[in-house]
């Protein structure tokens, strides 16, 4: 039982990522390899507010929130102006310096060995440390996120977006501003991935580096891939199989050293055969 | 009004080697349409990124309505009144025909990005307003019908309806339609020219590129002959095509 809600507890925050992925890749366009880097500075923030006793668990998460807005508005600022290929080279840049700073800000990060013993979710005086307590936590931020997600997408904004993604000259000569439009979407995906941070510090009790590397950031890709670009079920979808993946893996008679290369490869070819085969994921639109 | 309406004076804009606009100067009335005509590579829709604020010309200047746009964002010059198609249409592809159309509705506030979590009812209700005015566009062009549909599978002709109608959403004053006729069935251009003549008399103002002469006739008010980036005429329509130097020049001598 603890085992499925664990797995549970993971997918949920991994669907909050990819609604975020989904908002900025999949909606408007932007190509970003760098998402694992700011789910990581979601983590890091809660982790070490908490865990240094600076503030309690929603003040923490507001910061992650604010803070993960922020600083994918000013990664993305400079970056915004370059199209297309170029972004990518930016973003790739980006996330290669986070996983820099968070393996050598040793005396808040904890170096490569990360940060152990992040207390479990405190809210109204309770700790949230069994995962029976965390999913009711995960499920309502899921729910409340899902439902924001959802409106965003059918809004005039949310149309916007969607035109940018196919055109923006068009969308220049509506008399709009692209910069402004992919500014606001950049806080908001940096919103929704700064939740699924802190909430992945909070559930796990330890993080490191490693969590939020390029392989996160691809992972972070594929789930929108798989699950589908541009709908809210794909943003769900995607996360609940990729991340059964490692425990079937681990149930399967494997070493358990070769169970990490194997889930990499698995993930590489799902990639491949979706873009292939189904452009649309399970339950979205092609990329 | 104190000058003339629409004013391109001297613009000249340089690609490279190539002049694409020398010394281009015209005059637009409005209430009218003007047909910018002249032969492929004339510097048509280079005149168009000029106006619209696309692209900044080496020198000279227009102004609308007395105020100098050349140096202004495309953004300000469409909140001033002047909205622009292309040439190769530029549709919103994945879009259906509505949202192409509610996507050119100018706004204010309804298109922050924190509205539809910070006020959701209201965004609701603005999304349902502007999807309401997108489609009373749509009627008033004849694509009520095809709201819904994808724009890959409308017709051609369908197609270049859809981008006037775009224009329309903008709320601007002048319209730039750059090519609305080429390629189009008898019928679809039947449907264009009555559209832009309606619009004309709601009184909107047009600068169209056209090179059917016998389309210009129809349309135009006046008439911008345009040959290498420079304006050799401007006038009635009928002086204009009747000009055997000017139909030399349009039709290589064939006239
Ligand atoms: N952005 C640009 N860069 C380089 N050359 C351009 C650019 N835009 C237009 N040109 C050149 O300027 C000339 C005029 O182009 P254009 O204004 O598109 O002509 P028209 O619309 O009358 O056919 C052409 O020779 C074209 O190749
Ligand atoms: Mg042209």
């Amino acid at each position: 039982m603890n085992f499925f809600l664990s797995y549970l507890a993971i997918a949920e925050i991994y669907a909050l990522a990819s609604m975020s992925t989904n908002l900025l890749v999949g909606v408007t366009g932007i190509f970003s390899v760098s998402q694992g880097a700011i789910f990581g500075i979601g983590a890091y923030t809660v982790g070490i507010l908490t865990l240094n006793d600076w503030a309690s668990f929603p003040v923490a998460m507001a910061a992650a929130l604010i803070l993960c807005a922020l600083t994918n508005l000013a990664v993305a600022l400079p970056a915004l102006r370059i199209a297309g290929d170029y972004f990518v080279v930016t973003s790739f840049g980006i996330q290669i310096a986070a996983t820099a700073v968070f393996m050598n800000l040793t005396d808040i990060t904890g170096g490569a060995s990360g940060l152990a013993g992040v207390p479990p979710p405190n809210v109204f005086g309770r700790d949230l440390d069994e995962p029976g307590a965390f999913i009711l936590l995960s499920s309502i931020v899921l729910a409340a996120a899902a439902l924001f997600f959802w409106l965003v997408l059918r809004s005039p904004f949310g149309r916007l977006i969607n035109a940018i993604r196919e055109d923006e000259l068009a969308v220049t000569a509506a008399g709009k501003s692209v910069l402004a439009a992919k500014v606001g979407v950049s806080a908001l995906s940096g919103m929704f991935v700064g939740l699924a941070g802190g909430l992945y510090a909070g559930f796990l009790s330890f993080i490191d580096p490693g969590s939020f590397d390029i392989d996160a950031s691809i992972l972070l890709l594929t789930m929108i891939v798989v699950g589908g670009a541009r709908t809210l079920a794909g943003s769900l979808i995607g996360p609940a199989l990729l991340t059964a993946l490692p425990q079937v893996l681990s149930v399967l008679p494997i070493p358990s050293d070769a169970a990490g290369p194997l889930r990499q490869i698995l993930y590489g070819l799902m990639l491949i055969a979706f873009m292939l085969f189904r452009p649309q994921g399970i339950a979205g639109r092609r990329l | 009004m104190s000058g003339p309406y629409l004013d391109v004076t001297g613009v000249s804009k340089r690609f490279g080697g190539l002049q694409a606009l020398d010394d281009c100067s015209f005059a637009i009335e409005p209430g009218q349409i003007t047909c910018l005509v002249g032969p492929n590579g004339a510097g048509k829709t280079s005149v168009f990124n000029v106006i619209t604020g696309f692209i900044r010309p080496d020198a000279g200047q227009v102004r609308f309505r007395g105020q100098v746009l050349t140096r202004m964002g495309s953004r300000r010059i469409v909140g001033l009144g002047i909205c622009r198609s292309f040439q190769n249409l530029r549709l919103f592809a994945d879009l259906s025909v509505l949202d192409n159309v509610t996507v050119y509705l100018p706004s204010r506030t309804d298109e922050n990005p924190f509205r539809p979590i910070l006020r959701p009812i209201r965004t609701e209700i603005e999304r349902k307003r502007r999807m309401a005015a997108a489609m009373s566009i749509l009627e008033e062009v004849g694509l009520a019908h095809r709201a819904r549909d994808a724009v890959r599978n409308l017709s051609y002709g369908e197609q270049k309806l859809l981008c006037v109608a775009r224009l329309m959403a903008s709320g601007a004053e002048l319209l730039l339609l750059d090519e609305p006729t080429s390629g189009l069935s008898a019928q679809a251009l039947e449907a264009m020219i009555a559209l832009v003549l309606r619009l004309k008399a709601a009184g909107r103002t047009f600068l169209v590129v056209e090179h059917n002469t016998r389309i210009v006739q129809r349309l135009a008010d006046s008439v911008v002959f345009l040959h290498q980036g420079h304006v050799l005429a401007q006038g009635e329509p009928a002086a204009i095509v009747a000009d055997p130097k000017l139909g030399e020049i349009y039709f290589g001598g064939a006239l």
